[in-house]
């Protein structure tokens, strides 16, 4: 007998505990967090003793962090389009191409996923060394790019093989060119997987750290980076406002994301 | 095979010559030809994989043969790429644009081809009412039935006015009654468009109900070309005999074959003359005998004379007419739907043996190979 939440009786009271336990538990940092950086301790005790706004008026008027702001944003915009259109045309390889080692070429493009974050960024630190891309802005948006291409062939390909063939091919006979077709019916046809892969795409580049330390120079840090740097160099409570505006916009970013695919389902 | 070597003239609109298309080692297509009269209604009727559907994506340009062309009045047509070709074409799968709306569905291919927006406007509102859905044009696809999808699928296969069009099993996912419906509106669509029609099925009575002709494929060839009356009445092979309707299939000796008939003798010495008989091509003289179970007539076994006796097994009552199921003597079985008005052996049951006679007209010799 399939076992059904209202068949379950008393255990299911179980079930709710054990299930607002792991809520806490993955939502105390962020809440932690936020708080604190509402907190007026210079020390980021808790509780906090006062409640103030000033951290994130040092924030704002401290031009680093807005020039941190602003490199993130860019590099993960940069990066949201290259690994997007990257991804659409991969995916169209792997999911309508006819080839030998198609399959073997489509786990390929999943590594970056797999393999240890700090393996790919300490490949990328020597390669790039010897290209002069370390520190730059290209050099940043190419390993994001990476990180992120699987990120994005996911829903892409995923949308591909859900959008039926014979839709372009009836765009094809009544008259459209095979470009045509794809850009007028296929691309609004997989528009969901493309949002998804975007904000997945764009996400990733944001909170990423690891490759990111790698890539950075004084004078190019991402959010991320700059927290971590702060963090070993002056504990302040200015990181945790910054933190709270990194998962603030991750948060937006995710309920839009929910937004569209409800829209989809209806 | 030069394309542009075909000048002479013809009566035929659309021809397909020596078609051919293999994949590897597989024969998809082995050898088709075809004409097809202007404002024809022509359906490719066979089983799966017979070759009927790749016939029909070679004319769309969705695959290219291996050899043969196609010429459409005058042109040929195998060179021009498939958006180009001017051909209407309705799927066998709902293929709507989803995120358009029917109306703007039905000007898609207005649209590709850049015409003013006052002709777009009156050509969509004339297509959706010739389907019948005037009232749905802001509509998106999947607020609309299965059998909705296929009449703006149909609408706009239509706007741009194509010479011809192509329906692959359109309606091979509808239930039974709703296909008839859009059969009806089919036939209705072809009288007041003139439009040529290519129309690929498997379904007979569909083909029966729809075609002026019927090109039946089997293998990857056309068994026979006709139009229903002629493929039920006069199969030219033993597959379009067994394909269309239901016959059974009599062992037989053909003798004195003289004038495309013969003398059947069946294994019991029961004797029928004149016969018409058919050659499969090879040559070899008909071994089986064709006959419907509604030609033939039960008579009484005292009653005098020829038939050939069969001992019942078992009797269906269906309303109308009567099915008796008999064993010959050595161990056919044959199967005869008998109108109820019809005299003879109509009280006979199982365990009672009955004389079958029929004309000999109504019959067919094949050769059993």
């Amino acid at each position: 007998m399939l076992l059904t939440f209202k068949t379950m009786g008393a255990l299911r009271w179980v079930l709710v505990g054990l299930s607002v336990i792991v809520a806490i538990f993955l939502l105390v940092p962020v809440i932690f967090i936020v708080a604190l950086s509402f907190g007026s301790s210079q020390w980021l005790a808790f509780p906090p003793p006062g409640w103030t706004l000033r951290w994130y008026q040092e924030l704002l008027a401290d031009p680093r962090w807005l020039a941190s702001m602003l490199t993130s944003a860019k590099i993960a915009a940069l990066t949201t389009i290259c690994a997007v259109t990257l991804g659409l045309l991969t995916s169209f390889a792997l999911v309508r191409g006819n080839f030998r080692g198609r399959e073997t070429l489509r786990a390929a493009f999943l590594t970056p996923m797999i393999l240890p974050v700090v393996v790919i960024g300490v490949a990328l630190y020597a390669f790039f060394l010897r290209i002069g891309l370390n520190g730059t802005l290209t050099g940043f948006v190419i390993a994001h790019t990476i990180l992120a291409l699987p990120f994005a062939i996911i829903p892409i390909s995923n949308a591909l093989e859900a959008f039926d063939k014979s839709i372009e091919d009836a765009a094809i006979v009544c008259g459209a060119s095979p470009w045509e077709a794809r850009l007028r019916v296929t691309l609004p046809g997989i528009r969901h997987g493309l949002f998804a892969g975007a904000i997945f795409s764009f996400l990733l580049s944001w909170d990423e750290v690891v490759v990111a330390i790698f890539m950075a120079s004084p004078t190019l840090q991402t959010l991320p980076v700059r927290i971590w740097g702060s963090l070993r160099q002056d504990l302040s409570p200015v990181i945790a406002a910054a933190s709270a505006l990194l998962v603030l916009l991750t948060i937006c970013l995710m309920i839009v994301a929910a937004l569209v695919q409800k829209g989809r389902q209806k | 095979m030069s394309p542009e070597g075909t000048e002479e003239m013809t009566d035929s609109f659309l021809s397909i010559k020596n078609i051919r298309k293999t994949y590897g080692s597989v024969i998809a297509v082995e050898d088709v030809t075809l004409d097809i009269a202007k404002g024809e209604f022509l359906t490719f009727l066979g089983p799966s994989g017979s070759g009927k559907s790749t016939t029909l994506f070679a004319i769309a340009g969705f695959e290219a043969p291996t050899s043969g062309e196609v010429i459409l009045d005058g042109q040929a047509l195998l060179d021009i790429p498939s958006h180009k070709r001017n051909i209407g074409m309705v799927f066998q799968r709902y293929t709507l644009f989803p995120h358009l709306t029917v109306g703007e569905n039905v000007a898609f291919p207005l649209r590709v081809r850049r015409k003013s927006a006052s002709e777009i406007k009156s050509k969509v509102a004339e297509m959706l009412e010739l389907v019948q859905l005037q009232d749905m044009a802001d509509r998106l696809p999947s607020q609309m039935s299965g059998g909705q999808q296929q009449r703006v699928a149909l609408a706009r296969a239509l706007a741009y006015d194509p010479p011809v069009l192509l329906m692959d099993e359109p309606l091979s996912a509808l239930d039974k009654k709703l296909r008839e419906e859009i059969q009806t509106q089919i036939r209705r669509i072809h009288k007041e468009t003139g439009v040529t029609i290519l129309y690929v099925t498997h379904d007979q009575e569909e083909a029966l109900r729809l075609s002026d002709r019927i090109a039946l494929f089997n293998q990857g060839r056309i068994e026979q070309v006709g139009t229903g009356h002629d493929l039920y009445f006069n199969p030219a092979t033993r597959f379009v005999a067994g394909f269309i309707g239901n016959s059974n299939f009599l062992e037989v000796e053909a003798q004195g074959a003289r004038d495309g008939r013969a003398k059947a003798v069946f294994p019991d010495g029961t004797q029928m003359d004149g016969v018409p008989l058919h050659t499969d091509g090879a040559g070899n003289e008909g071994s089986v005998l064709m006959v419907r179970p509604e030609a033939i007539r039960l008579e009484t076994a005292a009653s005098q004379g020829a038939g050939l006796p069969i001992r019942i097994f078992d009797t269906t009552f269906l309303g109308d007419a009567i099915q008796v199921d008999g064993r010959t003597s050595w161990g056919q079985t044959v199967t005869v739907r008998a109108p109820l008005s019809a005299g003879g052996a109509q009280g006979a049951g199982p365990g009672d043996t009955v004389n079958l006679q029929w004309n000999a007209e109504e019959s067919h010799l094949f050769s059993n190979g």
